[in-house]
C-alpha cells in the first residue's frame, strides 16, 4: 500500500510550519517571534488537550456510530472491552466493532447456507406462546359491544315509535280536518280566535230572527261518540272526531202542530215537522255524519221558533172579527163560527230515549188522523217566502234602472197608479192571515166533498159524478158535478162547476147561470137537488124526442100545483106521435120520484047527445091518471119512461072504429 | 203619456214609504189634503231621492271575461239563482239649447238617454239624464255625476222628438247584471245597430266587455264611495276599475 501511494500520488508532507508566529512588530521593523515550544511545554499542551472526564462517553458515541446490528450482549461486551482498553487510537473501537459485526454476519451466512442444505441443520418453527385467555376482559368487551348495538337498536326503535305516534296523531288530526272539511261543505263555519264557530240560522237566507244559531265545533276527546245504549249495533253511528255543541235553547226537537177543531172535535190534524220523516225512518246507518242530525234538529227548532213567534206577533197585531187568542204555546184563530184553527208549538228537550217515545206517539197520532200535508207545507213555504223577500230584490230590467223597486212599483209611474192602488201595493198579507185563508179553504173543501158524496150516496136514480180538478191552489179548488142517468148518458147530462174558495162557493151552471153561495153546506145541497129535478125533466124531454114523442110544453119553474118547500118544481107535457096519449111529468126537488100522469083520448065516456053532435068533441082528452111508475119494469126513471112511452106508442088511434 | 218618479226603495228607505202610506191614509181620511207638489218638495228636501251616481268603469278582454264572470258570481248576491242577463237598447237624444245672444257654435247640448229592455218588453222604458262627471281630487275614489232616472211609457221617443230632440246615437248592450247590496255591477258588450234595424243584425264594436260598477245614492253620502272602492279592489287583478276622464278621451278622438 505504501508503494501504491509513493508511485501514484504526490507526496504531501505535513509538517509544522518552520517559521514561528510573529508576536509583535517593533517600531524599528524588527519582528519578535514567538519562541517555539519546548518539549515540556509541548507535553503540557498535549495533556491539556486530553479530556479525562468524557473518555467513556466518547467510547459510547463510537458504538452508536458503528451502525451494525448488535444484540444487547454485544453492546455490553463492547462497553466492557472499551473499559479495558485505553485507546490511544480513536478508530480502534470502530475497527473492533466492525470486525465483530463481520464475524457475526459471516456466521449467520454460514448458518443459513447449512440450514438451506437441510443435511446438518433444519429450521423448525417455534410455537408461539398463546396470549393469556383473559375471559373476564372478553366478557366485558363483548358486553360493551352488545350494549352499544342494543343502544343503537333501541334508539332506532324509539324513533320509529315516535314517528308512528306522530302519524297516528297526524291521522287523527287528519281525520279531524277531513271531518271539518265535510262539515264545512254543508254548514257555514268561521274561525274566531282559537275556536271554530258555525252558524245554523237562516240569517243568510233572509231571516231576521233575534236568536242566533251559533254552534261550536271542537275536537272530541273520545272518538267513540255512540248514542245511548238502546240503539242497536246497526244503528251505531260512525265515530266522529268532531264534537258539535249547540246552544241549549235549540236542543231537542220541536214541531208546529196545526189543528182545525170543530167544537173540540178534531177535523184534521197537521203536524209541521221538518224532520218528521227522518224521525220515523231514522236510519243512522245512512247518516254518514252524526253531527248532521244534531245540527238539522237544532235548525228545525230555530225555524219553528221563528215561525211561531212571527205568528204570535201577527195574532196580537191583527184585528179580526173574532180576535185571535195567544196562550202560551198555542195560537187559536177562528175560521168559521164554531170552527177554530189552533197552532201549537211543541218542543221536546229530550233526546235519545224520549225522542223515540215521541216518535211512537206521533206515529200513533198520524195513524188516527188523516195527515194534511198542505197546511204543514204552506206554513213552511210562507216563512221562506218572507225570507226570500228580505233578501232577493228584483233586478232592474233596462239595466240602468235603479235597484230596489219591484216590477209593480216600477210600473206604477208610467201607468199612473192612483192613491188607492198604491195603498193596496203597500199592504202585505201576514202569514197568519194567509194560513187562516188556507184553513178556511180546507174546511170548505171538505164540507163540499162531504155534501156531494152524501147526495151521491142517497140518490141513485140520476147518478151524481164529481170530478175534482187535480190542479188547484191553496185557496181555490174546482169540482165538476155531472148528473146523468145510467144507460142514457148520451141523452142528457147536466153539468155544473163549483169553485170552492175560502168562504164562498161559486157555481157555474151549463146554462150560464152563476150562483154565489156561502159556506153553509145546505145551500149546495139544495142547489144540487134542484139541478137533479131539472135534469130529470130535461132527460125526459130528450127521451121523448128520441122516441118520436112531441114535447107539448115544458116549464122549469112551475107555478102550478103545491108549493115546493125547496126551489121550484119543473114539468113537461109530452104527446105521443099519434097524438092520442099525453103524458105529463112533474118533478120537484124534494120529491123522491117524479110524478107521471097519463091521459088518453078519445074519451070513452062521452055521451052522444043532441048538443054535442060533432065528432070533434070525442077528440078531447080524458082526465089525467097517475101512472104508478114503481110497477113498471125499469132500472131507473128514464128506462121506465121509455118503456111507458114505447108501449103507449104502439096503439094506433082508431077513431073511426 | 205619463211620467212618474220611480223611487229607489230598499230596506233603509222603507220608513219613507210607511211615512208616505201614513200620508195617504191621512189623505184618505180627508183631514188635511196634501198636494203632490208638496210631497215632492218634501221628498227632495229630505234628501231621500237618489240623484247621484258613483261610478267606476273598466274593461276586460273576451278571453278573460269568463274568469271575471265567475269571480263576480262568487262575490255578489243571489249566487244560487244565477246572474241576470240583460239585453238593452239605448238611444241618446240631444236637445240643443241655444244661449241668447251667442253664436251658433256656443250651443250647449243637453243629452237624454232612453233605454229599453229588449228581453223584457213589459218593463217600462227608462229615461235618464246624466250630468257632468266630477272626478274630484285624487283621494275621491269614484266618479260622481248627477243622475235622474225616470220610468216612462214607450211613446217617449215621439215625445222627445216633438220637443225637438234629435237622436245622436244608439247602441245595444248585452251582458250580465250583478248586485251586491246597493251596488250594481254590469258586464256588457256593446253592439252597433245593424243597417237592417232588426235585433238580429248586431255587430260587436269591441272585442272586450265593458265593466261598470255603480251605486245610486242621495247627495252627501260619500261613505258609499269607499264601499265601491273596496269592492273594486277585490276585482283588482282581473279588471282594473278606475275613474275615466271623458274629456281626455274626447281630446284624443
Amino acid at each position: 500500500m505504501e508503494d501504491f501511494f509513493t508511485n501514484n500520488s504526490v507526496c504531501v508532507s505535513v509538517e509544522a510550519p518552520a517559521e514561528n508566529l510573529v508576536q509583535e512588530i517593533a517600531y524599528d521593523g524588527q519582528e519578535v517571534f514567538q519562541l517555539p515550544l519546548t518539549l515540556s511545554e509541548n507535553l503540557t499542551k498535549q495533556a491539556h488537550k486530553i479530556d479525562w472526564i468524557i473518555r467513556e462517553d466518547d467510547e459510547n458515541d463510537d458504538d452508536t456510530l458503528s451502525a451494525t446490528v448488535t444484540t444487547e450482549k454485544d453492546v455490553e461486551e463492547e462497553s466492557k472491552k472499551a473499559d479495558f482498553q485505553t485507546s490511544s487510537w480513536p478508530w480502534d473501537s470502530v475497527r473492533n466493532k466492525l470486525r465483530s459485526a463481520l464475524t457475526e454476519v459471516c456466521v449467520l451466512a454460514d448458518v443459513l447456507v447449512i440450514a438451506k442444505d437441510k443435511r446438518y441443520m433444519v429450521l423448525d418453527p417455534v410455537q408461539q406462546e398463546q396470549p393469556d385467555q383473559r375471559q373476564l376482559a372478553q366478557l366485558f368487551s363483548k358486553k360493551r359491544g352488545l350494549t352499544a348495538a342494543a343502544n343503537i337498536l333501541l334508539h332506532g326503535a324509539e324513533r320509529l315509535k315516535i314517528s308512528q305516534s306522530d302519524t297516528a296523531r297526524a291521522k287523527s288530526n287528519q281525520d279531524f280536518h277531513l271531518e271539518l272539511l265535510r262539515l264545512r261543505q254543508s254548514w257555514t263555519l268561521k274561525k274566531i280566535g282559537n275556536s271554530i264557530l258555525g252558524d245554523l240560522s237562516y240569517k243568510s237566507a233572509g231571516s231576521r230572527f233575534y236568536q242566533t244559531g251559533i254552534f261550536e265545533v271542537t275536537k272530541s276527546e273520545d272518538p267513540n261518540l255512540g248514542l245511548s245504549t238502546e240503539t242497536t249495533s246497526e244503528n251505531q253511528p260512525k265515530q266522529s272526531m268532531i264534537k258539535v255543541t249547540i246552544p241549549t235553547e235549540l236542543g231537542g226537537t220541536s214541531y208546529i202542530q196545526v189543528t182545525i177543531q170543530k167544537d173540540q172535535d178534531i177535523l184534521c190534524t197537521t203536524n209541521l215537522n221538518l224532520l218528521h220523516t227522518s224521525l220515523i225512518h231514522s236510519d243512522h246507518s245512512l247518516d254518514a255524519n252524526p253531527w248532521t242530525s244534531k245540527l238539522e234538529a237544532a235548525q228545525n227548532v230555530l225555524f219553528c221558533k221563528e215561525l211561531f213567534s212571527q205568528l204570535a206577533r201577527e195574532a196580537v197585531q191583527l184585528q179580526a172579527a173574532i180576535p185571535h187568542m195567544v196562550v202560551g204555546n198555542q195560537i187559536t184563530a177562528s175560521l168559521f163560527p164554531g170552527i177554530q184553527l189552533s197552532i201549537h208549538f211543541q218542543s221536546s228537550y229530550s233526546a235519545g230515549v224520549n225522542k223515540r217515545q215521541l216518535v211512537s206517539n206521533s206515529t200513533s197520532l198520524v195513524a188516527k188522523v188523516d195527515h194534511n200535508y198542505i197546511l204543514e207545507h204552506s206554513l213552511h213555504q210562507l216563512l221562506r217566502q218572507v225570507h226570500l223577500n228580505n233578501v232577493g230584490q228584483p233586478v232592474p230590467h233596462p239595466s240602468s234602472a235603479p235597484l230596489g223597486p219591484t216590477k209593480r212599483r216600477r210600473l206604477a209611474g208610467p201607468h199612473a197608479y192612483d192613491r188607492d192602488e198604491l195603498l193596496l201595493m203597500t199592504k202585505n198579507e201576514s202569514i197568519l192571515e194567509q194560513i187562516i185563508r188556507q184553513g178556511q179553504h180546507v174546511v170548505l173543501r171538505l164540507r163540499t166533498m162531504f155534501v156531494i158524496d152524501s147526495i151521491a150516496r142517497e140518490i141513485r136514480d140520476p147518478l151524481i159524478i164529481s170530478h175534482w180538478n187535480v190542479l188547484n191552489s191553496p185557496t181555490l179548488s174546482c169540482v165538476k158535478i155531472i148528473i146523468m142517468t145510467h144507460g142514457y148518458d148520451t141523452l142528457q147530462r147536466t153539468a155544473l162547476v163549483v169553485h170552492v174558495g175560502e168562504k164562498t162557493l161559486k157555481c157555474v151552471c151549463r146554462d150560464g147561470r152563476v150562483l154565489h153561495m156561502s159556506y153553509e153546506p145546505q145551500e149546495l145541497r139544495d142547489l144540487i137537488l134542484c139541478q137533479i129535478s131539472q135534469h130529470q125533466i130535461n132527460a125526459v124531454q130528450s127521451l121523448a124526442r128520441f122516441l118520436g114523442w112531441h114535447v107539448a110544453s115544458s116549464s122549469a119553474h112551475l107555478g102550478l100545483g103545491p108549493v115546493e118547500p125547496l126551489g121550484n118544481a119543473s114539468s113537461c107535457i109530452l104527446s105521443s106521435p099519434s097524438g092520442n096519449r099525453i103524458l105529463s111529468v112533474r118533478c120537484g126537488p124534494q120529491a123522491a120520484q117524479p110524478q107521471v100522469y097519463l091521459s088518453t083520448y078519445p074519451r070513452h065516456d062521452t055521451v052522444k047527445n043532441k048538443v054535442l053532435k060533432d065528432m070533434r068533441w070525442e077528440q078531447l082528452n080524458t082526465r089525467y091518471e097517475e101512472v104508478r111508475l114503481e110497477k113498471i119494469e125499469g132500472r131507473n126513471f128514464l128506462s121506465r119512461m121509455e118503456l111507458l112511452m114505447a108501449s103507449l106508442t104502439c096503439r094506433p088511434p082508431m077513431s073511426w072504429e | 203619456m205619463t211620467f212618474g218618479f220611480s223611487v229607489e226603495l230598499d230596506r233603509h228607505k222603507k220608513k219613507w214609504m210607511t211615512g208616505q202610506s201614513r200620508l195617504f191614509k191621512k189623505m184618505a181620511s180627508n183631514q188635511n189634503p196634501i198636494s203632490a207638489i208638496d210631497m215632492l218638495t218634501s221628498a227632495l228636501r229630505s234628501n231621500i231621492i237618489p240623484n247621484q251616481e258613483y261610478l267606476l268603469q273598466g274593461s276586460v278582454i273576451d278571453s278573460s271575461a269568463e274568469v271575471l264572470h265567475n269571480r263576480l258570481r262568487g262575490l255578489c248576491d243571489a249566487a244560487e239563482t244565477g246572474p241576470e242577463t240583460f239585453h238593452d237598447h239605448e238611444m241618446c237624444f240631444s236637445l240643443k239649447a241655444s244661449s241668447p245672444g251667442g253664436t251658433p257654435q256656443q250651443q250647449q247640448s243637453f243629452l237624454l238617454r232612453v233605454r229599453r229592455a229588449l228581453d223584457h218588453p213589459e218593463y217600462p222604458w227608462q229615461l235618464r239624464y246624466l250630468g257632468q262627471p266630477e272626478l274630484g281630487e285624487k283621494n275621491q275614489p269614484t266618479v260622481l255625476r248627477s243622475c235622474i232616472d225616470i220610468a216612462c211609457t214607450p211613446n217617449v221617443v215621439e215625445f222627445l222628438s216633438e220637443l225637438g230632440c234629435r237622436i245622436e246615437f244608439e247602441y245595444v248592450l248585452k251582458g250580465y247584471l250583478f248586485r251586491k247590496g246597493r251596488m250594481k255591477v254590469t258586464m256588457s258588450k256593446i253592439f252597433r245597430m245593424g243597417q237592417a234595424k232588426s235585433p238580429d243584425s248586431l255587430e260587436a264594436m269591441t272585442g272586450s266587455y265593458l265593466v261598470e260598477l255603480s251605486l245610486l245614492a242621495p247627495s252627501g253620502q260619500d261613505a258609499v264611495a269607499d264601499e265601491i272602492k273596496v269592492f273594486a279592489e277585490q276585482l283588482r287583478p282581473l279588471v282594473h276599475l278606475e275613474k275615466i276622464d271623458y274629456r281626455r278621451l274626447q281630446s284624443y278622438s
